[in-house]
C-alpha cells in the first residue's frame, strides 16, 4: 500500500464542480499516490471544512489511487456520504478489496 | 500521511537554507587567501614588461636620435659647403679682372663695392701685386687690411699661398681675434694680383643670427681647421662648453683649409612624444600593474568565494546524504524493531515470515505481521497495513499492531478482533487507514476461520495447486461504517501451506489487483518445496517492485 514515488509520482489534475443539487464534485484524472494525495488532500480539506451532505468524486480520468489517496477519501466520508462516480477497473478493484465499497458509493454513468 | 514527508523535505531543506546563510555571511569577511602574492606577482610582472618596454623604446630613441643628428650635421655641412663659393666667386672674379685690367683701381672698387662693407661678406678686400719686391696692398676697398701692418706674417702667408690657385686661408686676425682672412689668385704661379679679403668674426664668437628655421632644433659650432681647439671657433650658438651629450661632427673643405662643424640638438630630433615615450609607457605600465593586480585581487577573492560556496555545498550535500541515511536507517530499525523478533514455535507446524522494506526513500511503511499462540490446539495469524509511510506510519502500525494483540488476547475470533480494531480506530479522529487479515487455525482439525478488513486474501497451496480464500473482505479499519465483520471458515488439505500478504507483493502500477493475484497464485503453485525455499521464491520473484514494503507470513502443516 506505501507507495514511493518521489521520482515515479504521477501527474494529477484536481478540479472542484457543483452539480444540480449544489453538491461539489471534485473531479480528479491522473494518478493519485503518496507523491500527490496532499493535494487531494488540501481540496477536500476545503470543502468539508463546512460539510456539504454529499462529496462525488469523479473518477472518469483517473487510472491509478493507492492507499494515500484512498486515506483522504475515507477522512472525507467521515464527514459527510462521498460517492465515487465512473471508477476505472483498476480503482474500482481497489475500492472493493479494501471492502471501502461499503463506504464510498460507486455509481458508473455513461 | 504524506504529511511526514514534506516535513523531512523541509528539515533538509531548512538546513541547507541555514548553511548557505551562513557561508554567504562568512564570505563577506573572508581572509585574503592566495590573492595577496597573487596580484603581487601580477603587479611586479607587468612592471617589469614595462620597464623593458620602455628601455626598448629608449634604446630605439636614442638610435634615431644619433641617425637624425648624424643627417642632419650632414645636411648642415652641405649648407656651409654652399655658403663657400659665396666668399670665393667674388674673389676669384675680382682676382681675374685685376689680371686683365693691369691692377685698375676703379674697376676693382666697383667690382667689389656690392661685397664690402658693414653686415655683407667681407669688411676689407684688397688687391696685392705679386712678383714685386715689396708686398703691400695696391688698392683697398673698405677697411684697411689687419695683413698689412704686419709685413712678415704677410709675407709668410703669401709665399704659401701663391703655390696655390685656390682660395688660401690665412687664419684669425687682429688685435681681439676679430678678423678672418683668405686670399685668392687666378694666374697663379707667384705672379699678376692676389685678391686678400677679410671677414669679420662676432664679438665672443656668438652668433647673432639665428639658424635658419630648417635647422632651430640644432646648436653649432664651427671652427676653422679640423683642430676644433677653442681659439680656432669661428662662430657658434651653443650657450656653454664643453659641449656635453649628443653631438656630431662634419668637415667642409674651405679653400687650403677646413670647416670642422660641431653640432649637438637643442630638443629632441625625434619629437617629443618620442623622447617622453618611455615615460609614458613607464607611467601606463605602473597604471596597467596596479589594474592588473586589483583585478587579479578581485578575481582570486571571487574563486575563493566560489570554491568556499562550492565547498559548502558539498557539505551540505554530504551532510544531507548523511542525514538521509540515518533517517532511512532510523526508520528501518524502528520498523524491524516493532516487528516480532522471532515468531512462536507451533507443535505441528511451520512458520516462516519475510519483510521487505521498499528499495528506495527514507520512508518505511506500516506493514507487519504477528503469529498469536490462542491456547494449545489454536493460533491466530495477524497480517495488516497501515497506510502511508515513514515514522508516523510506524508508530501508528505499533499502535493497531499492540490494539489487535491485545483484542486476539481477549477474544480470539477474528471478526470479533476486527470489530474491536475498527472502534478503537474510530474513537479518535485519524488520518489513515489500515487492513487486516485475521486467520484463526485449528490446528489438529485443519480448520481456517478468516475475516478481512480491506485485505487480500490469504493463498492456499496444495502441492501443485493454489487457490485464494474466498471471502467477503470488510472496510478497511478507520473506514467510518458500523457494519460487522464477517468470517469465513475453511478446511484446509493436510499438508496445507497458506500464505498471508500485504498489496505490495501482488500491487503493480497500472494492473488490477487481479493480475497480481494470478501471478501470485501461479508463482505459489509450483512443485512442492519447503516453506523457506517458497517464501524466498516470493520474495525474490514478486517483491522485487521495490516501491512498496512487502510482509508475507507463512505457515505450513508438518507431514
Amino acid at each position: 500500500m506505501a507507495e514511493l514515488d518521489d521520482d515515479l509520482g504521477g501527474e494529477v489534475v484536481i478540479a472542484t464542480e457543483v452539480d444540480a443539487a449544489g453538491d461539489p464534485i471534485v473531479v480528479v484524472s491522473g494518478e493519485i499516490d503518496m507523491s500527490n494525495a496532499s493535494s487531494l488532500s488540501a481540496a477536500v480539506a476545503t470543502i468539508t471544512a463546512t460539510p456539504p451532505s454529499r462529496l462525488t468524486f469523479d473518477f472518469t480520468g483517473l487510472q491509478f489511487i493507492d492507499s494515500a489517496g484512498l486515506a483522504v477519501l475515507i477522512g472525507a466520508a467521515a464527514k459527510t456520504t462521498v460517492s465515487v462516480r465512473n471508477p476505472s477497473a483498476i480503482v474500482r478493484c481497489v475500492i472493493e478489496a479494501t471492502g471501502l465499497s461499503t463506504v464510498l458509493h460507486m455509481a458508473s454513468e455513461s | 500521511m504524506p504529511t511526514i514527508a514534506s516535513r523531512s523535505d523541509r528539515f533538509i531543506g531548512g538546513k541547507a537554507a541555514g548553511e548557505d546563510a551562513g557561508a554567504s555571511m562568512s564570505t563577506g569577511a573572508i581572509p585574503r587567501g592566495r590573492a595577496p602574492w597573487l596580484a603581487a606577482a601580477v603587479l611586479v610582472l607587468v612592471l617589469v614588461v614595462a620597464l623593458a618596454l620602455a628601455w626598448t623604446s629608449r634604446s630605439l630613441y636614442e638610435h634615431n636620435e644619433d641617425r637624425l643628428l648624424d643627417s642632419r650635421v650632414r645636411e648642415l655641412g652641405l649648407v656651409l659647403a654652399g655658403a663657400v663659393p659665396a666668399i670665393q666667386t667674388p674673389l676669384a672674379s675680382a682676382a681675374a679682372l685685376a689680371d686683365a685690367t693691369n691692377g685698375d683701381p676703379e674697376k676693382f672698387r666697383a667690382f667689389m663695392a656690392p661685397y664690402v662693407g658693414p653686415g655683407r661678406q667681407f669688411i676689407s678686400v684688397s688687391l696685392w701685386p705679386l712678383g714685386t719686391g715689396r708686398l703691400a696692398p695696391t688698392v683697398v676697398a673698405g677697411a684697411p687690411p689687419v695683413l698689412a701692418s704686419r709685413p712678415s706674417e704677410a709675407r709668410a702667408f703669401f709665399a704659401k699661398a701663391q703655390r696655390t690657385r685656390v682660395l688660401s686661408v690665412a687664419g684669425i686676425l687682429g688685435p681681439e681675434a676679430r678678423i678672418l682672412g683668405y686670399e685668392l689668385n687666378a694666374s697663379g704661379g707667384g705672379s699678376g694680383f692676389s685678391v686678400y679679403a677679410e671677414s669679420g668674426l662676432p664679438r665672443d664668437r656668438r652668433s647673432r643670427r639665428a639658424g635658419t628655421a630648417a635647422f632651430s632644433d640644432l646648436n653649432y659650432a664651427i671652427y676653422l681647421g679640423r683642430s676644433r681647439r677653442p681659439q680656432e671657433l669661428l662662430a657658434t650658438n651653443i650657450p656653454h662648453f664643453p659641449i656635453h651629450g649628443r653631438q656630431a661632427t662634419n668637415v667642409v673643405p674651405f679653400g687650403n683649409s677646413a670647416l670642422s662643424l660641431v653640432v649637438t640638438p637643442n630638443r629632441s630630433l625625434s619629437g617629443t612624444v618620442f623622447d617622453r615615450l618611455p615615460w609614458i609607457i613607464v607611467g601606463v605600465g605602473v597604471l596597467l600593474a596596479f589594474a592588473a593586480a586589483a583585478m587579479t585581487d578581485r578575481l582570486a577573492r571571487r574563486r575563493h568565494q566560489a570554491e568556499r560556496l562550492a565547498d559548502s555545498l558539498n557539505r551540505i550535500a554530504a551532510e544531507n546524504r548523511e542525514l538521509y541515511t540515518e533517517q532511512r536507517s532510523i526508520a528501518q530499525s524502528l520498523q524491524h524493531a516493532l516487528l516480532p523478533e522471532a515468531l512462536p514455535g507451533i507443535p505441528g507446524m511451520d512458520v516462516s515470515a519475510r519483510y521487505v522494506p521498499a528499495a528506495s526513500g527514507i520512508e518505511v511503511g506500516g506493514d507487519w505481521y504477528d503469529v498469536v499462540v490462542a491456547d494449545d490446539r489454536r493460533v491466530m495469524l495477524v497480517i495488516g497495513d497501515v497506510s502511508g509511510h515513514g515514522l508516523e506510519a510506524a508508530v501508528t502500525m505499533a499502535s493497531v499492531r499492540h490494539a489487535a494483540l491485545a483484542y486476539a488476547a481477549q477474544d480470539c475470533r477474528p471478526a470479533s478482533v476486527l470489530s474491536n480494531l475498527a472502534a478503537f480506530v474510530n474513537r479518535s479522529a485519524h488520518d489513515y487507514f489500515a487492513t487486516v487479515l485475521c486467520v484463526l487455525i485449528d490446528i489438529d482439525s485443519y480448520l481456517l476461520t478468516v475475516a478481512s478488513a480491506g485485505h487480500p486474501p490469504p493463498l492456499v497451496i496444495d502441492d501443485d495447486q493454489s487457490w485464494f480464500v474466498d471471502l467477503a473482505p470488510g472496510p478497511a479499519i478507520g473506514a467510518p461504517h458500523h457494519l460487522p465483520y464477517r468470517e469465513t471458515t475453511i478446511s484446509a488439505p493436510s499438508r496445507a501451506t497458506l500464505v498471508a500478504f500485504t498489496d505490495g507483493l501482488i500491487e503493480r502500477r497500472g494492473e488490477t489487483l487481479g493480475v497480481g493475484l494470478t501471478r501470485l497464485r501461479d508463482t505459489a503453485a509450483t512443485q512442492r518445496r519447503s516453506l523457506e525455499d517458497l517464501m524466498e521464491k516470493l520474495v525474490r520473484e514478486l517483491a522485487f517492485d521495490g516501491r512498496d514494503d512487502t510482509a508475507i507470513l507463512g505457515v505450513r502443516w508438518q507431514s
